[in-house]
């Protein structure tokens, strides 16, 4: 049976939300004007969203724009924030690069991809990739800095290359680290998904939600950020249960949950 | 056999000025020996060892195994370490099957034999717990059961117990006895404890503070095997001890005087 503190601690998530809902319904009530729908209007909206097929399309694809954009970035950022983090001619090589890079915005770099590359997936999905990109390259080489130099000389003594070291001992070794970039990275997914369709307007969930803001649709724009902001809270908490369950030999025994899992 | 040969090394340090760690070593070790480099923090006894290891190349001379140069780390030198550098991810079987499987040694095979030196060191019924879950002192066991899975014939050991507590230190310092006096492996032996070093060794190699040299080689002439409660009382125990303590005193004394 489920304790009372865990039951409490298990929907402290919800009853934050149920709380915001609360706030925003007396909030729009007291307002009373039209740009400004109340929760219960926007929710009573996300059905007609949902069972809209044109919309489902245009979330899918904004979905798919964003698992792909994501796979992609962080397929490369690992490799390359690894070796980054043990070799310093590789890293010196690239640092100026991404130094450059990271604190650009990169919904900023939008419209000059989009000069280049046209306003479809390959721009948008760019963006995302950029976006993920930095936050799993700088994790990746914090975690492999980190790894004791003695836990690679312990694998070298039983006879791993360099290699082999460097997937049998420095990937595993910071994968925590490497899974916490992931995590940022893939609420920054989220954002540039959003602002790259807002700038690229031409399908997707951003699509809609901007759409439905020019033609004053208020209660599609806000049951609209509600299906979006439902997105990113599903797609966390997926993500950190699966990230307990792959480097749980590293987790602290007690811990503040920090998401919806 | 180890030959170590005229072997220096120097260090940059980080304001590109150079600082000697060892000047000069040249010692030789007898396979089967258990031999301990003794000597205040700092005077190049873990650079001497990681030489060996071959995780670190000497700037001078030359060190050898078996009679071929070193030129890097191999499973027939295994190392222990101070901090252990287990393999967080992996459970205690999993850490002492790692060099057998990388070996090409059968699962099966290598997890029958994991097992029986997980019992040796104390701790069967742990095969499954993680690193995180285990205390110093069963660390280290789990450490040194790794390091013995793959069958080196020189074990190289940094301050092995420098982390534990004193209690949790003699238990294990009986334990590794009782194991080498088993299969008399070459042991190299870093430690900057005299008792640990007189109880332990074959011979101990004192060796001054920075630049690292060697001071003295004492030869330890105590039967074996031995028993500490038995040791403890021996007048020749107490006077090596007395002894090798007072060539570091010297030592310290040479630093202020020099």
């Amino acid at each position: 049976m489920m304790s009372m503190r865990t039951l409490v601690t298990r929907s402290g998530p919800l009853l934050a939300c149920l709380g915001l809902l609360g706030i925003w319904q007396i909030a729009a009530l007291i307002l009373n004007t039209d740009s400004f729908p109340t929760a219960m209007d926007a929710i009573r909206a996300i059905p007609s969203i949902l069972g809209d097929k044109e919309s489902l399309i245009n979330i899918l694809a904004s979905l798919r724009r964003m698992a792909i954009g994501f796979s992609l970035a962080v397929m490369l950022s690992i490799p390359l924030g690894l070796t980054m983090g043990r070799s310093r001619g590789v890293a010196s090589f690239f640092n100026p690069l991404l130094m450059v890079i990271y604190p650009v915005p990169k919904a900023a770099l939008m419209p000059i991809i989009m000069l280049w590359l046209g306003v479809g997936d390959v721009s948008k999905t760019l963006v995302i990739f950029l976006g993920v990109s930095l936050p799993v390259i700088y994790h990746s080489i914090q975690g492999a800095k980190a790894v004791e130099e003695k836990m690679l000389w312990s694998g070298a003594a039983m006879g791993l290359s360099a290699a082999q070291r460097m997937i049998r001992i420095v990937l595993p070794a910071a994968l925590p680290e490497i899974l916490t970039g992931c995590r940022t990275g893939l609420v920054l997914a989220l954002i540039t998904m959003i602002t790259s369709e807002m700038i690229a307007r031409q399908s997707g969930a951003g699509n809609i939600l901007f759409n439905a803001l020019d033609m004053g649709q208020y209660d599609t724009v806000y049951a609209m950020i509600i299906i979006i902001g439902a997105m990113g809270i599903g797609l966390d908490a997926a993500f950190e249960k699966l990230r307990a369950q792959l480097v749980n030999w590293s987790e602290p025994r007690f811990d503040l949950p920090l998401s919806f899992s | 056999m180890i030959e170590i040969d005229h072997v220096s090394q120097v260090f940059r340090t980080s304001g590109r000025q150079e600082h000697l760690a060892l000047s000069d070593i040249s010692l030789t070790i007898e396979d089967g020996a258990f031999v301990s480099i003794l000597g205040p923090s700092g005077c190049g006894k873990s650079t001497l060892l990681y030489i060996v290891g071959g995780f670190v190349n000497p700037t001078g001379g030359v060190a050898k195994v078996k009679g071929r140069p070193i030129t890097g780390p191999g499973p027939d030198r295994g190392p222990v370490f101070q901090e252990f550098a287990l393999f967080p991810w992996k459970s205690v079987l999993g850490n002492v099957m790692y060099g057998p499987r990388q070996q090409g040694v059968k699962r099966g095979d290598a997890e029958a034999q994991s097992r029986a030196l997980i019992e040796m060191v104390g701790l069967k019924g742990f095969e499954h717990f993680y690193p995180k879950e285990l205390s110093g002192g069963m660390k280290q066991r789990v450490a040194l059961a790794r390091t013995l899975a793959y069958h080196p014939a020189v074990l190289l050991m940094d301050e092995p117990f420098g982390a534990l507590d004193a209690h949790t230190r003699t238990r294990l310092q009986n334990d590794l006895l009782n194991i080498w006096e088993r299969d008399r492996k070459t042991v190299l032996f870093v430690t900057h404890s005299v008792e640990e070093a007189v109880f332990l060794s074959d011979k101990i190699v004192v060796m001054t503070r920075s630049p690292g040299r060697i001071k003295q080689i004492v030869d330890i002439g105590l039967p074996r095997p031995r028993r500490r409660a038995e040791l403890l009382l021996d007048p020749r125990y107490q006077k090596y001890v007395v002894d090798i303590e007072g060539m570091i005193d010297d030592t310290s004394e040479d630093e202020l005087h020099p």
